[in-house]
């Protein structure tokens, strides 16, 4: 099978490797996993608390080629985004972006339930912080 | 692809008319060959699906019935005869190939028994995100960080003797993890072939598990197995 133009670019070049500070309140992590083939991914965001915009996203993935690609295009997407935009992000569009095959399309469910998870985690951060201001200063 | 063995249905045999199980490959009455059977891989062999398979008695199954579809023996035969020589022996090896190997044979009945499960079943298991529990993607998620620092490290160049031996206890801690799922797998095959319904249904849902943790483990190895042998 022959990966597209785009996704060897990805691959060869991937945006946004890296690590955010997992205990930031800022910081949403996001690990999802596809046992079919024992990918693992993860995906972290750092939002705005108060314009509510991803303004940092970074990703590490064991996996393929395509599932490389597609949380490099990931992170790329939704940086800038707010977080409800970010959510608007379906599996389908990394699909068309990456032209990947059928057989792959697993990869792009990855890299969008990586984003949900992201942005859950950090919500779930956040309605805490919410709650108790006062622990959010103190860090 | 998989198609579940119906063995209340009769099939006529085309040269005796004698009604037989569809999933012989030679007529029990008149001993023609037959068309390849419908069911699965296990009757094939004559065996109803079960994951304790004395391997031994399947390999000689496999020889025995392989000389009996040669088609060396069908050269004068018909030429209907002589085109199943050929697929019944092709089915034969597929079977054979899926049934001695533990974990194929494993997710083959699996497989088989979600099937039967219906789409209820499958359609949950699709969606459900937490199928891969969070502790187990956590650990994987860290061994392969650990890999790969050492991966990085020997490309550079490294010849660190320390990193040798790391590699090697990590080879080592790897191999184990996955002898204890292999283990795991031989305590649940027991429970599924000779528990109830409930405790088949429980050791299908464990199992499922296993294989997908298996899977991570046996990318780990082959990863430090490459990477010792570069």
């Amino acid at each position: 099978m022959a990966y597209s133009d785009k996704v060897i670019d990805h691959y060869n070049n991937p945006r946004n490797v890296g690590q955010l500070d997992k205990g930031s309140a800022e910081v949403g992590t996001g690990l999802v996993g596809a046992p079919e083939c024992g990918d693992v991914m993860r995906l972290q965001i750092r939002v705005n608390p108060e314009t509510q915009v991803i303004e940092e996203a970074k990703f590490k993935t064991f996996g393929c080629g395509s599932a490389i690609a597609s949380s490099s295009l990931a992170t790329e997407w939704i940086k800038g985004r707010t977080v409800e935009d970010a959510l608007a992000i379906k599996n389908t569009d990394i699909v068309k972006e990456l032209s990947l095959p059928p057989v792959k399309i697993h990869c792009s469910v990855l890299a969008e339930d990586a984003i949900r998870a992201a942005i859950g985690d950090w919500k779930k951060k956040n309605g805490v912080a919410e709650a108790e201001p006062a622990a959010v200063t103190a860090q | 692809m998989l198609k579940v063995l119906d063995s209340a249905v009769p099939v006529a045999c085309w040269s005796c008319s004698v009604a037989h199980n569809e999933s012989i490959l030679f007529c029990p009455h008149c001993s023609k060959i037959q068309p390849p059977p419908g069911g699965d891989y296990f009757s094939v062999f004559g065996l109803a699906p079960r994951l304790d398979l004395d391997l031994g008695m399947l390999e000689h199954e496999f020889h025995r019935l392989s000389r009996k579809l040669h088609p060396d023996r069908f050269a004068r035969a018909l030429p209907n005869e002589k085109d199943w020589s050929l697929a019944d022996t092709a089915l034969l090896n597929d079977a054979y190939r899926t049934l001695r190997d533990p974990i194929r044979r494993t997710g083959y009945l699996l497989k088989l028994q979600g099937a039967e499960m219906g789409e209820e079943h499958s359609g949950k298991d699709r969606k459900d995100p937490s199928r891969v529990p969070a502790d187990l993607l956590e650990e994987v998620f860290e061994l392969n960080m650990q890999l790969e620092e050492m991966r990085m490290a020997r490309k550079m160049g490294q010849t660190d003797p320390d990193l040798q031996a790391d590699l090697t206890a990590a080879k080592k801690k790897f191999d184990g993890l996955l002898d204890a799922v292999d283990q795991d797998l031989r305590g649940q095959w027991k429970v599924w072939d000779e528990g109830d319904e409930a405790a088949r249904q429980s050791a299908q849902k464990t199992m499922v598990a296993l294989l997908d943790r298996r899977r991570y483990l046996s990318n780990l190895v082959r990863d430090v197995t490459e990477t010792l042998g570069a």
